[in-house]
């Protein structure tokens, strides 16, 4: 097991986070609370300058030149970098894609390649993608349709796999493929691992530490954080859920659904979920995240007060 | 090296920004938050006793929550008289017993803990001082020699704490304090931010008062007044013209503050007291204190570690 952290709470608009100096701070902040690898997010654009390949390398000359500038801040890594290629990016002329449709399958293969080929650059192994879109978006998803998303899903990961990448498919609560059984057909359609996050599957009325146990074998990447609320069933159909939803924009207008480990009134059961993961060896990586929770330094904190007084990690260069 | 840190801290709440004596959650969050990082001690101000006790039972119980969370203990509290006033000024001697009587109150607040320092800022604002004369200077030193032989009856060193703006910031202001007052009464507490803006060395200074330094606050700052700000009334520290922001994190470029310089000289001293990191206003500017005390964090274990290894 190897606990990196999530920096895409730092990133809450194209144009603030995007000084050197402004990521230097986010990057020490992770190395105090203890962490020495960190998840990127994708982006788009100049501002973006940790979330598109290109970009990072523009702006760092070289992979070698990137793992510097973390290390200059005694982050000694990339785990991971998440992905949704249905998300338009000013790179691809803003197409919208979708992995539902066939017709959009070569061109989301290729706009993989760039960050596929980046995370081998830099010696990193897992490259997170959201596997299809929000619920409210799209039409039911019949078994031809998750049979297509997990066609593209292998393709890509074949492509990863030949760089030694491999591809891990984040459950979000708002997607398409929402309920357990929707999960379950998705996997069957694909190869590719399953990145387990823990507030996502529960707001998802999922549990997270049934699901572990009884997918074990196919979870190859971790997103850890907790939740107060689930969905009440139908509030991830809400058009805009994004707004609609998880930013309290109408429903039950709850603004925060996303809360640090050991939060009061936390839904997830973080400890028994960690000692599922111990039982059965998991190998891969626990990222912990802030996700929109509040202000990103102080739940990095709490998460890390978390991993050493609740679940007695010990922080030596990076948790263990 | 022991670490303790200065409670300046605020935090967002449903009320807006507030220090997180706000309520006993955000108190036992933000002291999760410092656990976290490794801190040991905590200093807080005199004004913060009676929430702490409101919140926790006692101060006592204030201290358990620390020690179950990785704390040693409170190492230190802030007590301070600013600005001038009829009741409170150290330079008037006929406000002495008033000054004298709070110190003894706040003492007794934390009677029974092995609470370290007594923290003082031994003058009120320049400006209402000036001219800053040998006279005024030796009241002052009165005041704190009584004080320091009162609190150290409680177990408490009393140690000073001095401002850019106060009435003793230069050198020789210094040296004539320190000449006037008992070195087993009075003792010296080196703010590396402050004496750097009033143009004295902090390092200099903590080499010639080493027997009497009791305690530090780390943090740095990119200006040197040199334009007579300390003299700003009613305010130099957030009213000076031209100075937005005195004090800053430590790890942040421009800064004055040769740190690995000063942990050099602390080792070499044989100091084996506390070390306090300090986040003084670190919101101005849109600055949090959980990310400046991380940033501070990782300085110190990256960069000052280093030169201790």
């Amino acid at each position: 097991m190897r606990w990196a952290y999530a920096l895409n709470q730092w990133n809450i608009r194209m144009d603030v986070f995007v000084r050197h100096e402004d990521q230097k701070r986010a990057l020490k902040t992770v190395s105090a609370c203890g962490f020495d690898h960190i998840e990127l997010a994708a982006g788009t654009g100049r501002w973006d300058n940790l979330g598109r390949p290109e970009v990072i390398l523009l702006n760092h000359g070289s992979h070698a030149g990137f793992l510097e500038f973390l290390r200059g801040c005694s982050i000694r890594g990339v785990s991971s970098m998440f992905w949704d290629p249905g998300q338009p990016v000013e790179e691809e002329g803003w197409a919208f894609r979708s992995t539902a449709n066939p017709a959009d399958h070569d061109a989301i293969v290729e706009s993989a390649r760039p960050f596929i080929d980046f995370l081998a650059g830099i010696g990193a192994d897992t490259l997170v993608v959201r596997p299809t879109g929000s619920a409210w978006l799209s039409p039911p998803l019949d078994a031809d349709a998750i049979k297509h998303i997990g066609q593209v899903w292998n393709r890509v990961g074949e492509l990863a796999a030949a760089s030694g990448v491999r591809v891990a498919l984040h459950y979000d609560c708002l997607s398409a493929v929402h309920t357990e059984a929707d999960l379950e057909n998705l996997l069957a359609a694909t190869d590719a691992g399953l990145a387990l996050d823990t507030a996502e599957l529960t707001i998802g009325g999922i549990d997270p530490v049934a699901f572990y146990r009884r997918h074990h074998d196919r979870v190859t990447h971790v997103h850890l954080k907790d939740t107060r609320y689930a969905d009440t069933g139908t509030e991830y159909l809400m058009p805009g859920a994004e707004t609609t939803m998880l930013r309290g924009g109408a429903g039950r207008r709850i603004e925060r659904w996303f809360y640090e480990l050991g939060t009061e009134g936390g839904l997830v059961d973080v400890e028994a979920f960690v000692a599922a993961l111990r039982e059965h060896d998991y190998p891969g990586w626990v990222v912990v995240e802030s996700d929109h929770g509040g202000n990103p330094a102080e739940l990095a904190m709490l998460n890390s007060w978390y991993l050493q007084h609740e679940l007695g990690l010990e922080r030596t260069h990076g948790y263990r | 090296m022991k670490w303790s840190y200065m409670d300046h801290w605020v935090t967002e709440t449903p009320q807006g920004p507030q220090p997180p004596s706000f309520n006993r959650a955000y108190m036992d969050r933000y002291v999760k938050q410092l656990s976290a990082l490794g801190f040991q001690g905590f200093d807080t101000f005199f004004f913060y006793l009676p929430m702490l006790a409101g919140m926790y039972g006692s101060v006592a119980g204030f201290e358990r929550f620390l020690q179950d969370n990785g704390f040693d203990k409170i190492t230190g509290i802030f007590s301070a008289y600013p600005y001038a006033t009829k009741y409170t000024a150290p330079h008037v001697r006929e406000t002495h017993d008033r000054i004298f009587a709070d110190c003894e109150n706040t003492v007794r607040a934390v009677e029974g803990l092995s609470v370290e320092n007594f923290i003082v800022m031994p003058t009120t604002t320049y400006f209402q001082v000036e001219p800053v004369t040998p006279d005024k200077i030796k009241i002052m030193a009165d005041l704190w020699n009584r004080v320091g032989a009162m609190t150290l009856q409680h177990g408490m060193k009393t140690t000073c704490h001095f401002e850019f703006w106060g009435a003793i910031r230069t050198r020789e202001q210094l040296d004539l304090f320190f000449a006037e007052t008992d070195p087993a009464l009075v003792h010296f507490f080196c703010d590396t931010a402050q004496h750097t803006i009033a143009g004295v060395d902090p390092i200099q200074m903590f080499r010639d008062y080493k027997d009497r330094c009791t305690g530090f606050h780390f943090k740095d700052t990119h200006t040197v007044d040199t334009a007579e700000a300390y003299r700003t009334p009613p305010d130099p520290e957030l009213m000076a013209p031209g100075v937005d922001r005195w004090f800053y994190e430590m790890g942040t470029e421009g800064g004055l503050v040769d740190f690995p310089a000063l942990i050099r000289e602390i080792v070499a001293s044989g100091y084996d007291g506390w070390l306090t990191v300090e986040h003084d206003k670190a919101e101005l500017g849109g600055g949090s204190y959980a990310e400046a005390t991380c940033v501070a964090k990782w300085y110190i274990d990256n960069v000052l570690a280093e030169v201790t290894a």
